[in-house]
């Protein structure tokens, strides 16, 4: 067969334009474009009515009141909820993630027991009661049998717990938090309620320690209120200074960072005392005398900068510029809102006091705490005393006896403990470990039994006067979701189990205690739950006192020389309650964790000393721990200090979290403080090999 | 390149030195964005973050160090450089407002506008995006789900704009004239320190409007002349001055002395 | 046992030698396979690309061989157009360099879009601005030229062309080649041009950009005639190459001296402006914008030794040694300074695209570096085994070198 040029031509023309007739290719054209636009592997949106609903969320360290948006019933994103006094609007990056932890992988399904293999079976709720109770019948009325430990410093269920633990003849603490420390402080001056601290009217804040932009007090609040003092674009209304060890979200927002040793805040506090009592200060407190004896003869500039690192000209600079104010106000407080003790308070409340600002607007405020909801349950700031760390470190020495039962709610203490290897080992010394956790935590893992709260989305809520606050208050949500598994709210859980124990606490089920909080304090619950807040303006009336000769025992000089632990806390990692949010992943800093690794930061000065480098891996050994971190170089971080994040080395939760770097807590040394007696941990030493 | 010009023009302003760095924000734009939950985030340069908070310092050794925040939308350029590139009009910058969109049904994934935006506001589609064990149920009925394979970034929170004229229509009012406040991206309602601030610069009666005449306002690489329309505010002369190049003796830096932009 | 389908006359090795050979390409492609596999499976994430090197040891690839296959074009120009005939003993060799470049350049880019099913978006949905609209059209137009180039070679083959209809294709195909060279010179020095555009018109990049008159025409004429003047050397380096392997002469010395010649002139006048270029940039555009040209580079990885080989040991030093007719006709010194020429070219693709997203543009972001892994390696390794594997096939098979009888004479 021979072609010719004809027939060549027509037969590539004829192919090119038949093909292009037949619906073969267009048809596959459009075919693949829609196939690549709905692969069945990535998921579909859920359309419905979209609502939104107003809830407190309890993710955060602080309670944090937000708009909730759910389609068809399921919760999706937050916001602030601007109407709400408890947190003035915005949403901290825990309770932004909250409908992703609504739905976390973490989440434990329903009721468990541990089997005898160390497994957990899945069981009904009303076999875990039985199982609860009967263990609890066992160590009714026996002292130091059951402890009971919270990790929610406002809701009205440790109400609840408490007296229900007072009915069962047994204990109820708080995890370690920044209110402790206040409480001791308090009732050391002779003071009863509880401290807070009226920043938004204040026109100088000096937060000493107090890492008020993401872990001291109510963040979300702290931050609003920081906010409207500013109006971008405008004039700064209020002066912000931070005095710390390391250059954290507080000192990035502060006008100024003042760079103090870790742990020295109540030197540091006492050093301004000094200069203001020079320039004539002065109070009217039953003790001012010993007090101003105390501070002039052990707290001179040259002994002050000696511990602190801060210069005695500066020293006076800043007590002058505070004196200068109209409505100055000095809070202090850990860095890592853990551990302070009572001395860092009561040496800010002295200056506090001789600036003439307690209970001033815009200064330190004395709050009345709200009517108590179940009556047998200890006052809020006489729980918030209890030292649950000293009780652990009593166990872990062997000179209190381990309880029989142990209950944890809301809290994860072997995850969050100070000194963790020790006294995580001593809360599973405990008989029968009881956890009410939402997720398959630290502690979860280790229960005897798990009885799952669902999450705030999903039950009833409280909260009361957050720590730090200048005003008593209180908020409410309803539930917003349907609980998604097979969990219980504790307080239903455990005023079931009070009344199988013949413990009459005054209530069936949860929404009636909180309604009874509410109605208790004055507030009107239908508007609580609307995301209104309820705020007192009342003040505890009477006088406090510098509380001179608890200080003079409390705060003791630094010996130097050492490399001293800065630990941080940033929300962004979570809390000590709630490991790394699934979405917040992504938002942590690359010189925090670099991939598995931790980094802790130092500045180019202690590095050299050190003999490190930027990512050089070391071990940091203190007297709790090891960690394996590496090195970053960072400006921010004070001489002769680390600085390291907390929050991370989860070895349970998800993949998400377990397995990122190391658990700072490991390498806290508690000690005791003199003068009150309470466990501290925020000086801790660290070697590195 | 043509430069469209709109009567309303969305743009953001932040306030540096309100930012503390919390990353509520990011949160928040992924829920409202649906981007799926990363395992392994630690490497920057392959995770998704379409708002991303940049930590800033002044280079100088302790006790001198100081810190900023800024956070970094896509910065929805009046002469975007991305927009030119793109050989299939997956992206555009042709609504009223001035948003630059982008088409995932459309997107091929080449990633030349990755390569043209100096801002790194862009981001590309690795892998797969997975909500693993239910977590897909927390998915926002704002933002399609996309594919791998295709190019991703900020647009404002369009959807919430889309929202806002509705809501203008059906309360009788110009939905091209919307009242500050109705349309605000997931970003600003989430911000604790209410650091950002979003609206229609050309509108006198919003607050962005004289918030860009601050003499403290800047916006990042003004030298280029993309045009952003996102603003920065700070008190802080060197915050100010990483916003652009100025090289010594440079006619930027003459420029700059000038005091002009 | 296959010797009744090589080209008439000549003599090939063993098949089982050929097959022993044939088995290395065959190991890396199959690697490159699987590594494609997973890239298509799992998604681009397995390549070490991220989001700041969006472009990378691909697209380096790409537009490295796009330039080194310009000896295709650029050669059929000269002999089909200008008529230089003595060209006719290379043209075949070229013509399926050019091929190969190109296919495999399209091969990579199915792997490098995050969306290869939608590579025809480029055609229905064309954005007339963007420089890649018109990459995309030409770079397939001229791939679908050089596969009716390619074709005749096939069918030349002794017994395909047995086959009275594929000898006529062929013999039609070959009528019309100067159509096709004339075609495919057009397309291509579009898209060469348009792939310096693409980085030129990036006003974002300032490593990349040019301003006004060095955009259009400078950049794209630097594209062009860095590709010209790479592209033939590129040519000859594989001949000489499968001179080597075979043990046979291929190609008369005089054609690939006239080669170099040709690549020299080309060089040298791309160089001239080239340098023109970089230095209207250092010392005009970057200033204004307020860089510095030290700014441009960063340590070893991005260092100013990657400037100074492109421009001087790999630019001015081939340039030279190529219009020198005494260094040009010493096959050492040609065969060296057609390496340096090609790796030159190779640089400058590289550090256009690399390069240019590595720099940080905000004062505040940091160098970032960019290193290939082993999934981008073994794709890119693949394309190369693929052309060995095409070219061994050619030189078995196919009547690829007209004066192969004549110089292997003994």
């Amino acid at each position: 067969m021979g072609i010719d040029r004809r027939t060549f031509i027509q037969l590539v023309t004829g192919g090119v334009v038949g093909s292009l007739f037949t619906p073969v290719i267009w048809k596959s054209l459009d075919d693949a474009s829609i196939w690549s636009q709905n692969w069945p592997w990535i998921p579909r949106l859920k359309y419905g009515t979209i609502t939104e609903q107003a809830s407190v969320a309890k993710f955060g360290a602080a309670p944090c009141a937000e708009i909730v948006k759910s389609v068809g019933g399921s919760p999706y994103l937050t916001r602030g909820n601007a109407e709400n006094e408890m947190s003035k609007g915005g949403v901290d990056p825990v309770s932004a993630s909250g409908p992703q932890l609504m739905y976390s992988l973490s989440r434990v399904n329903g009721p468990m027991k541990k089997t005898a293999e160390g497994k957990y079976e899945s069981i009904s709720w009303e076999e875990a009661e039985k199982v609860l109770s009967e263990k609890l019948a066992a160590v009714k009325g026996k002292k130091g049998k059951l402890a009971v430990v919270s990790g929610d410093t406002t809701g009205t269920a440790t109400e609840v717990l408490s007296g229900f633990a007072a009915g069962m003849g047994a204990e109820c603490y708080l995890m370690p938090s920044e209110e402790q420390g206040a409480a001791v402080a308090l009732s050391s001056m002779g003071g009863k309620g509880q401290i807070g601290y009226d920043l938004e009217n204040s026109d100088f804040v000096l937060f000493v320690g107090a890492d008020a932009m993401d872990s001291w007090g109510s963040v979300v609040r702290n931050q609003c209120v920081y906010s409207e003092s500013r109006p971008t674009g405008e004039e700064i209304k209020t002066t912000y200074i931070y005095a710390g060890p390391f250059q954290n979200s507080t000192a990035a927002a502060a006008d100024r960072w003042v760079p103090v040793a870790p742990g020295t805040g109540a030197i540091f506090c006492l050093g301004l005392a000094y200069h203001m009592l020079k320039a004539g200060a002065s109070s009217s407190a039953s003790d001012f005398a010993d007090f101003k004896t105390l501070v002039m003869s052990r707290f001179s500039p040259d002994k002050v900068e000696k511990a602190t690192g801060v210069a005695g000209t500066e020293m006076a600079a800043i007590a002058k510029r505070i004196m200068k104010s109209s409505a100055p106000v000095v809070v202090a407080g850990s860095e890592f809102a853990q551990g302070a003790g009572a001395a860092d308070v009561i040496a800010a409340s002295a200056v506090n006091m001789l600036l003439g600002r307690i209970n001033k607007e815009g200064g330190m405020k004395i709050l009345p705490e709200l009517p108590k909801a179940v009556e047998a349950a200890a006052g809020r700031s006489e729980l918030a005393a209890k030292d649950f760390v000293g009780y652990l470190a009593g166990i872990a020495s062997g000179k209190v006896a381990a309880p029989a039962v142990m209950m944890s709610y809301e809290a994860n203490p072997i995850y969050a403990l100070p000194q963790n290897t020790a006294l995580a080992q001593a809360v599973e010394k405990s008989g029968f470990l009881v956890s009410f956790s939402t997720y398959m935590d630290e502690t979860a893992s280790e229960a005897d039994l798990i009885m799952p709260n669902p999450t705030c989305y999903e039950r009833f809520e409280d909260a009361q006067t957050p720590y730090g606050v200048g005003a008593a208050m209180l908020a409410a949500s309803a539930p917003v979701a349907e609980p998604l598994y097979n969990s219980k709210p504790t307080v239903d859980v455990v005023l079931g189990v009070a009344s199988v124990l013949g413990i009459d606490l005054g209530y069936e089920s949860a929404d009636e205690v909180y309604q009874a909080k509410a109605e208790k304090a004055g507030a009107d619950w239908d508007s609580l739950i609307e995301g209104a807040a309820y705020v007192s303006d009342s003040t505890e009336s009477g006088s406090i006192k510098f509380a001179a000769s608890v200080l003079s025992k409390a705060v003791t000089m630094p010996k130097g020389g050492e490399i001293a632990l800065a630990p941080y806390s940033k929300l962004i990692i979570g809390t000590p309650t709630v490991a790394i949010p699934p979405l917040n992943v992504v938002a942590i800093s690359k010189f925090e964790l670099m991939g598995k690794d931790l980094m802790v930061q130092v500045n180019s000065k202690t590095a050299k000393k050190l003999g490190v480098s930027e990512g050089s891996k070391v071990k940091l050994a203190g007297a709790g721990g090891e960690c394996a971190v590496r090195i970053h170089i960072n400006e921010g971080v004070m001489n002769d200090v680390i600085a390291a994040p907390l929050g991370f080395g989860h070895t349970a939760w998800d993949a998400y979290s377990s397995g990122k770097g190391e658990n700072i807590s490991k390498l806290l040394t508690v000690g005791t403080e003199s003068g009150t007696g309470i466990s501290v941990w925020t000086s801790s030493f660290v070697s590195i090999a | 390149m043509q430069q469209m010009e709109f009567d309303t023009k969305w743009t953001m302003v932040v306030d540096v030195d309100k930012c503390t760095g919390c990353g509520a924000c990011m949160v928040s734009c992924q829920a409202e964005n649906n981007i799926a939950p990363m395992k392994e985030g630690s490497n920057k340069l392959k995770t998704l973050t379409w708002m991303l908070v940049y930590e800033l310092n002044n280079g100088k050794e302790f006790p001198n160090r100081e810190v900023a925040y800024l956070p970094r939308p896509c910065m929805q350029c009046g002469h975007p450089a991305c927009v030119p590139v793109c050989p299939v009009v997956a992206t555009t910058k042709d609504e009223e407002g001035g948003i630059v969109s982008q088409i995932y049904p459309r997107c091929i994934g080449c990633r030349y506008c990755m390569a043209a935006c100096p801002y790194h506001a862009r981001y590309f589609g690795w892998l797969d995006p997975v909500w693993p064990g239910g977590m897909d149920k927390a998915l926002s009925p704002s933002t399609s789900t996309r594919p791998r394979g295709v190019v991703e970034k900020c647009n404002f929170c369009h959807s919430r704009l889309l929202d806002a004229r509705q809501r203008a229509r059906a309360e009788g009012m110009d939905p091209n004239k919307l009242p500050d406040g109705w349309y605000q991206p997931a970003c600003l309602e989430s911000c604790p320190t209410g650091a950002i601030s979003f609206g229609d610069a050309k509108n006198p009666e919003h607050k962005v409007h004289e918030l860009i005449k601050n003499p403290n306002a800047f916006r990042i690489l003004e030298s280029i002349g993309m045009e952003p329309q996102v603003y920065y505010i700070s008190r802080r002369d060197w915050v100010r001055e990483q916003s652009d190049n100025v090289a010594p003796g440079s006619h930027a830096e003459n420029h700059a002395a000038e005091g002009k932009h | 046992m296959d010797s009744n389908l090589f080209p008439e006359g000549t003599k090939r090795c063993g098949l089982a030698k050929f097959m022993l050979w044939m088995a290395f390409p065959a190991a890396i492609l199959l690697w490159g396979v699987y590594a494609a596999g997973q890239i298509f499976y799992h998604g681009i994430g397995v390549t070490g690309l991220d989001n700041y090197f969006g472009f990378g040891l691909w697209i380096t690839f790409d537009l490295a061989v796009i330039a080194l296959g310009a000896g295709a074009f650029f050669t059929g120009f000269l002999k089909y157009i200008l008529k230089i005939d003595q060209l006719k003993n290379i043209i075949n060799l070229a013509v399926v360099l050019g091929f190969l470049c190109y296919s495999g350049a399209m091969l990579i880019l199915t792997m490098d879009i995050g969306q290869p099913i939608r590579a025809w978006f480029g055609y229905w949905h064309p954005n007339v601005h963007s420089m890649l609209t018109e990459v995309i059209f030409c770079i397939t137009c001229y791939c679908t030229v050089l596969i009716i180039e390619f074709i005749p070679l096939i069918f030349e083959q002794k017994q395909l062309n047995k086959i009275p209809f594929l000898h006529h294709f062929a013999h039609h195909l070959h009528v019309n080649m100067a159509l096709f060279a004339g075609i495919g010179t057009f397309l291509s020095t579009f898209h060469q041009g348009s792939l310096g555009g693409m980085y030129g018109v990036m006003f974002g990049r300032p490593y990349a950009f040019r301003e006004g008159f060095f955009i259009w025409p400078w950049t794209f004429f630097l594209f062009v005639l860095s590709a010209v003047g790479s592209g033939p050397v590129f040519t000859v380096l594989v001949c000489t190459l499968m001179e080597k392997m075979t043990g046979k002469k291929l190609v008369e010395y005089k054609v690939k001296a006239l080669m170099g010649k040709i690549a020299g002139t080309m060089l040298c006048v791309y160089m001239f402006f080239k340098i023109i270029d970089t230095w209207a940039w250092a010392t005009g555009y970057l200033p204004s914008i307020g860089l510095t040209f030290e700014q441009m580079f960063y340590g070893n990885v991005y260092g100013q030794w990657l400037l100074w080989t492109e421009l001087v040991l790999c630019g001015i030093v081939p340039a030279i040694m190529l219009i020198t007719p005494s260094i040009r006709n010493n096959p050492t010194l040609l065969y060296s300074a057609a390496i340096l020429d090609c790796i030159g070219v190779t640089i400058n693709r590289y550090v256009f695209t690399v390069q240019t997203i590595a720099i940080p543009v905000m004062p505040f972001d940091n160098w970032e570096i960019y290193a290939p892994n082993w999934a981008e390696w073994a794709t890119t390794l693949m394309i190369c085994a693929y052309g060995a594997l095409v070219l061994s096939l050619c030189y078995r098979y196919q009547p690829m070198f007209p004066q192969e009888l004549k110089l292997n004479k003994k």
